[in-house]
């Protein structure tokens, strides 16, 4: 059938519709329906351009490395419950750089990103040997360490920040071992050089050289305070990133043992495919809100992110809360968990005896509905309703059979899409009562649309015995038939597939090009 | 009022748009969860009684009767099959076509009234698809929901647009000429279940949802609902709107009741109804009676009755 490339996301179909028309070609026209679904069928799209505003929402929120890791899939849905467009989640992709809509191209992007990480780890794990060299350094190398992080997806940041934080610790259980004892030695020697000194200067420079080696000893031991508060220092710093790691680390333990959890009840309720998702979906209330927790963004920042969007709205006053389940339901659910199939299960084969089987012939033509017998004909607003199977049409059955009920089919559709095409006259926004419709269904000059004039002829007799409307329709009908006579043969000139009759080449100069086309489109 | 005990818990319940007394029943073995189900054809009067009865190897979650064939009904089964069933044969010779493309179960199923040619089908598998009685496979497949799609249903004035109420708490509105929706309405903050277009003004439709309520919109307008219509107990499980007054829809729920509303009053619930002693998940307004409801709940009940009446009244 008509596949989605051969269909431009245009107003003026061609022809897919009348492919899908084609299957009841003997019935109405789409064109008409069309022409006015032209301009009615706008209706039913989205007429407001995009809004900048949501659409930077949107990039922020694609641009969050939670949000990257997420499926496609899940990032668009969460934008349109947001109430964003098409056309917003469209731009707001186009412009994240790295993100794409289509998620075969997102594996292969994780597939770049994954090489540019290892490379990136790889120059971190060289610093942790420079930083062994040169102290002060430390706090800066770490500070970039942490930037160059945040642009990798988090198990790679997790990786990172753990050798990071390895790194770190050596760097500093080395600073100890290394400085210390130098320290110490560097000590040691003044020490001793001052005892060679004193040696020879025992008691006069003793107490001088016990001085400057008290001064030197001070400013060593300053030295080696200094030393190991800026090591501290790296060390709380390393502790703080540690802790927040660990924050994101324990949430995603959680989340990974909710999965391995879910898998495992999943195994567990195996018995045929479809069962747990069946009790998944029974459940209905917080299981389809949850999955969106559970999703790859649920953490503390997009959520709060999330809840400030939604914050602008009124607060839903609802909550909706697990509806109990009858006990037999609990039961046989409990059952299926433990792995056992109710017994009460038969095997049934419903497969179609004869595929083929042919399509039965209908014994009843389709009774017009109660809100298309409103609009095409106006009829007491209290007697309708319920002889809804037993106006007009009726008689009709019994004098003409078929095909003045066939006839009468595209009638109603057309002169709907015709009271439509009229609605917004009336400003027509909201209903109020049944009664109400119809006077305002009713449009007092368009004369009904008839297809054929020898029916219509024909017709005017047994109607003239029907309500008082219907002679209304025939005084109009009387009134002009030759502009009926144009009317018709334009209505008919449309709805070739119905014709017979050649009408449709005198007056193709008056119709216009595009209705020729769909014509021919529809009669080939 | 007439009752009828389905041996398996109800799912679905439709009029038949040819005959006034004729009642199709989905129902599912063991609520659904596992097991047969049975498409009931039942015919009312003084007492209900049943014309005919077909097995499936799964269950039933939803059936609609042909706009155009008096004697067929097309039904979704719970294996992600469609299968069409025609009256006028016995019940060996039936199901006349089993459709099977849907890789989840199919939960809901609507028949064109416009051009009558065409019905479509929800699934579980995130998909809505386009059918025709006289092909085997399907004419398009609309794919964008994120989630499972409950309810699909075709718009009663213009034959190429229907409306889908999915799990993923979007509502969407489709063309049937255009590839993909051309209208997303993030109706609420939980799962839709059901939606329905009003028959007199073509471009209003309600939504409802398990956050217990339905909210009525315009489509010309879709950022604010119409109307919040707040009373249920539970879930919202279908939405109706009446074939005969513009502004009146039927409603049925978890909490075990079912409701008729007029979203255009101050205080819009006009009917309700505690026949059931389970959930009620189908609920129907006959087209060509006006007034009439039937419902149907997974305590094994279908009832019938004009509205004003008792529904338990004998």
């Amino acid at each position: 059938m008509s596949s989605p490339s051969d269909d431009p996301p245009s107003k003026t179909p061609q022809n897919p519709v009348s492919q899908v028309a084609q299957a009841n070609d003997d019935r109405q026209d789409p064109k008409v329906e069309m022409e006015k679904e032209i301009s009615s069928a706008s209706v039913f799209v989205n007429a407001e351009p995009p809004r900048e505003e949501q659409v930077q929402n949107a990039v922020r929120f694609l641009s969050h490395p939670k949000v990257r890791g997420s499926p496609v899939v899940y990032r668009r849905s969460f934008l349109e419950r947001k109430g964003l467009t098409k056309e917003e989640i469209d731009e707001a992709f186009r412009r994240v750089p790295d993100s794409n809509p289509d998620a075969t191209t997102t594996l292969s992007a994780v597939g770049k990103q994954d090489g540019q990480i290892k490379s990136s780890l790889n120059d971190q794990q060289q610093h942790p040997v420079q930083v062994l060299q040169s102290t002060p350094v430390g706090p800066a190398v770490s500070t970039s360490k942490v930037g160059a992080i945040s642009r990798f997806r988090w198990y790679h940041g997790i990786l990172a920040a753990g050798f990071l934080t390895v790194a770190q610790v050596i760097a500093a259980v080395v600073f100890k071992r290394l400085f210390v004892p130098k320290l110490k030695s560097w000590i040691r020697w003044i020490v001793l050089e001052e005892d060679v000194k004193g040696q020879t200067k025992k008691f006069d420079t003793k107490p001088s050289i016990a001085e400057e080696a008290a001064a030197a000893a001070k400013s060593a031991a300053t030295a080696a305070a200094d030393v190991a508060r800026t090591s501290q220092d790296m060390l709380m710093t390393n502790s703080e990133e540690k802790r927040c790691l660990e924050e994101l680390i324990s949430m995603l333990r959680v989340q990974a043992s909710e999965m391995t959890s879910l898998r495992g009840a999943i195994q567990k309720l195996e018995v045929g495919h479809s069962i747990t998702s069946r009790q998944s979906t029974e459940e209905h209330n917080i299981k389809g809100f949850s999955w969106t927790t559970s999703g790859p963004y649920a953490n503390g920042k997009v959520d709060s992110d999330s809840r400030s969007v939604r914050s602008l709205s009124p607060p839903v006053s609802v909550e909706p809360s697990v509806a109990p389940h009858p006990k037999s339901y609990m039961e046989i659910m409990a059952m299926i968990q433990r792995g056992e199939k109710p017994s009460n299960i038969r095997e049934i084969n419903d497969a179609p005896p004869n595929p083929n089987q042919p399509l039965p012939n209908p014994h009843l033509a389709p009774k017009p509905k109660p809100w298309e017998i409103g609009q095409g004909q106006s009829r007491s607003a209290g007697t309708f309703p319920s002889q809804a199977s037993t106006n007009g049409f009726s008689i009709d059955d019994q004098l003409n059979g078929d095909n003045i009920v066939r006839w009468r089919q595209p009638n109603n559709t057309r002169t709907t899409e015709t009271e439509i095409g009229n609605e917004p006259n009336f400003g027509f926004p909201s209903v109020a009562t049944n009664e109400t419709l119809l006077k305002r269904s009713w449009v007092p000059p368009q004369p009904p649309s008839v297809v054929m004039p020898e029916a219509a002829a024909a017709i005017r007799q047994p109607k003239k015995s029907l309500s008082q409307t219907d002679t209304e329709t025939d005084d109009l009908k009387s009134a002009d038939i030759t502009d009926e006579l144009q009317k018709i043969t334009k209505i008919s000139e449309m709805g070739g597939s119905f014709e017979a009759n050649g009408s449709n080449s005198t007056h193709s100069n008056e119709i216009a090009p595009s209705t020729d086309e769909r014509a021919s489109s529809l009669m080939a | 009022m007439p009752v009828f005990k389905t041996p398996f818990n109800g799912y679905s319940v439709k009029f038949s748009p040819f005959y006034e007394n004729q009642v199709a029943v989905a129902t599912s073995q063991n609520f659904g969860i596992l097991g047969n189900g049975r498409v009931h054809v039942l015919q009312l009067g003084p007492a209900i009684t049943e014309r005919v009865a077909f097995d499936t190897a799964d269950g039933v979650y939803d059936l609609c009767w042909s706009e155009s064939h008096d004697s067929l009904i097309v039904a979704a089964i719970a294996d992600g099959s469609l299968k069409i069933y025609d009256l006028s044969l016995p019940p060996t010779a039936n199901p006349i076509r089993s459709l099977h493309e849907h890789g989840r179960e199919c939960h809901g199923v609507d028949f064109n009234t416009v051009r009558k040619d065409s019905f479509l089908s929800a699934s579980w598998d995130d998909t809505v698809k386009l059918w025709t009685v006289d092909r085997p496979t399907s004419v398009r497949t609309f794919k964008e929901h994120a989630y499972c799609v409950y309810s699909v249903v075709w718009n009663p004035r213009h034959a190429d647009v229907f409306a889908s109420a999915s799990g993923d708490c979007t509502a969407r509105i489709w063309d049937v000429r255009e590839p993909g929706s051309t209208m997303i309405l993030p109706a609420h903050e939980f799962e839709i279940l059901s939606c329905d277009w009003s028959k007199y003004d073509d471009c209003i439709i309600a939504t409802a949802s398990v956050d217990k309520s339905i909210k009525v919109w315009d489509v010309r307008n879709y950022r604010v609902p119409l109307a919040v219509l707040n009373g249920h107990g539970y879930a919202v499980r279908k939405v109706k709107f009446s074939p005969h007054r513009g502004s009146m829809m039927a409603s049925c729920s978890y909490d075990m009741t079912v409701r008729l509303w007029d979203y255009m009053v101050e205080d819009a619930l006009i009917g309700r109804y505690d026949h059931h002693t389970e959930f009620a998940v189908g609920v129907d307004m006959s087209v060509l009676v006006e007034g009439l409801l039937a419902s149907c709940g997974w305590d094994e009940l279908v009832y019938v009755w004009p509205h004003g009446t008792d529904p338990r009244a004998p």
